[in-house]
């Protein structure tokens, strides 16, 4: 009977600080893990240059004796040694090519060791006695990419896990970040639903009694009185009926039938008139006929409590202007008017537009549940001082 | 006629280049006890580049000295140092010119 989806009765502006936070989160963790698939990625290519490194220099100094030999013999023997597990060239001090078997000739002759663009490893070595001419002996080996492709798939699987732990983290840090809020809403929810019950008796016997007396014949003073108890009786009631709604019956009403929502208006006015005339407020109606198929209780609620909303944040001799057209109902009021910082959150449950009146916030958040339900728009327009208008469209 | 003249000087100024190297170079250098090829090796293994082997033998040539040879001590004690300026240093460097193509391994390695 109580909401179990907890999320739903979440307000609006903790939802905000939960999106913040998941938001936040999921920052951090992706940051996180790709700083450190960074970090690997680097580590990984040093590595791989480490060791190419100890071979490559192993090569060129064996290399390095050919050359050295061959100088002794040119030119009758003129043939460059080639090596099968690497390629080679010589340049001499001014850079000049003195011979080559190399396929990049993007050459770096201040670095040691390094990638070409073409994905070929350089490894240089620096001649102190130039045989041949030779200062620069540069040797080419193929980067057959394995590293990259051993990398990025420790990255992506290493990552992935990564991403699982975090969000199960994540999870129990979001359920034990909600829990508070789950058991406050649910304390509170659960006090309301037992409060609700105990009223129904006494309120029923309260308003049957009242319709009972027979104005006629008591005196001017004591009518006066039951108006005011009558009055209190029915804010009492347009209560109970909201706090019913919320806790058990929003589930139970779902019989919809074709109404005209003019009947339904014209007599709430009614019911409400005696509240309104309490503060001097005026209704002003322009009701055109309009049916909708609808559950006559659920819509009962949504004009009870703009209704009443309207008489309770109206001024005194303010007035009511409800306009029924074919495809909208607007209700607005000529009352304080809603800050518009504010405006976002009126639709939460347990928020008040003003601390001066009572209640329990409850009667906009049912609205904008049946209003949902219904698939229909909401708007909502205020100024400070004249008044708010609530339109709803379908 | 001043064109044809032009021409003709051209020629014989660069075939000169090529008498001074046969002519001197090598007529005095052929009875050492290292070839022209080897001493050239010599310089190539200690000067480098193009640049740097000229101008080190045209250094050397104008103002030889001991310590600067690239030359073993006991050739250099044998020969003595040969001041090979007397030539001109015009000629000399055409000679040089001339030892570098015929001797460099650029181009020549297979
Ligand atoms: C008169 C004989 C003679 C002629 C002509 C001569 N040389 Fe020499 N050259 C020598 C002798 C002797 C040495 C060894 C002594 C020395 O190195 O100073 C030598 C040494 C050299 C060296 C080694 C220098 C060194 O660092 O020790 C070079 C290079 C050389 N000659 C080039 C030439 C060239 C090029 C020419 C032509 C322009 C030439 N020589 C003409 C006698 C000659």
């Amino acid at each position: 009977m109580l909401r179990n989806k907890v999320t739903n009765s979440l307000l609006a502006n903790e939802k905000k600080s939960l999106h913040r936070f998941l938001v936040l989160y999921i920052i951090m963790m992706i940051s996180i893990i790709s700083l450190i698939s960074i970090y690997y990625y680097q580590y990984q290519k040093q590595l791989m240059m480490l060791n190419q490194r100890v071979i490559l220099s192993d090569y060129a100094s064996e290399q390095a004796r050919k050359i050295k030999s061959l100088h002794f013999l040119f030119p009758e023997q003129d043939t460059y040694p080639r090596d099968d597990r690497f390629r080679s060239g010589i340049y001499d001090l001014e850079y000049e090519k003195i011979f080559s078997l190399l396929k990049s000739s993007e050459i770096y002759f201040d670095r040691e060791l390094y990638i070409t663009k073409d994905k070929k490893i350089h490894f240089i070595k620096i001649f102190d006695d130039y045989y041949l001419g030779t200062k620069y002996l540069i040797l080419e080996i193929d980067d057959d990419g394995m590293w990259i492709h051993d990398t990025w798939h420790d990255i992506i699987f290493y990552g992935g896990f990564g991403i699982l732990i975090f969000s199960i983290i994540g999870f129990f840090l979001l359920n034990l970040f909600l829990s508070p809020m789950k058991t406050s809403l649910s304390i509170l929810d659960r006090f309301i639903k037992d409060t609700t019950h105990e009223l129904n008796t006494p309120l029923s016997a309260i308003l049957t009694n009242i319709e009972m007396i027979d104005l006629s014949k008591i005196s001017e003073d004591n009518r006066k009185k039951i108006n005011r108890i009558n009055i209190a009786a029915k804010t009492v009631s347009v209560l109970y009926n909201d706090l019913t709604y919320v806790t058990l019956e929003n589930n139970i009403y779902s019989s919809s039938e074709k109404i005209n929502l003019k009947n339904i208006i014209e007599e709430r006015v009614e019911y409400f008139d005696i509240l309104a005339k309490s503060k001097e407020i005026d209704f002003r109606l322009e009701l055109n006929d309009s049916f909708l198929v609808v559950n006559k209780n659920k819509f009962t609620r949504v004009v009870d409590n703009l209704i009443s909303n309207a008489i309770k944040y109206n001024r005194r001799k303010g007035s009511i202007g409800i306009r029924l057209l074919g495809n909208s109902l607007t209700v607005e009021d000529s009352g304080l008017g809603i800050e518009s910082n504010k405006l976002d959150y009126i639709f939460d449950r347990y928020s008040r537009f003003s601390n001066s009146e009572g209640g329990f916030g409850i009667g906009l958040s049912i609205v904008k549940d049946i209003i949902d339900e219904y698939e229909m728009d909401i708007k909502v327009k205020s100024q400070i001082n004249k008044g708010t208008s609530i339109t709803i469209i379908w | 006629m001043v064109r044809s003249i032009f021409i003709l000087i051209l020629f014989f100024s660069s075939a000169f280049g090529n008498n001074v190297y046969t002519q001197n170079c090598i007529s005095c250098h052929k009875d050492l006890s290292y070839s022209l090829q080897e001493i050239f090796m010599r310089y190539l293994s200690a000067y480098g580049g193009e640049n740097n082997v000229k101008a080190g033998m045209l250094h050397y040539f104008i103002y030889p000295a001991k310590d600067i040879s690239v030359m073993p001590k006991e050739f250099l004690e044998e020969e003595g140092i040969m001041n090979h300026g007397y030539i001109g240093e015009k000629n000399l460097q055409k000679s040089i010119d001339t030892y570098w193509e015929l001797y460099k391994v650029k181009g020549r390695l297979k």
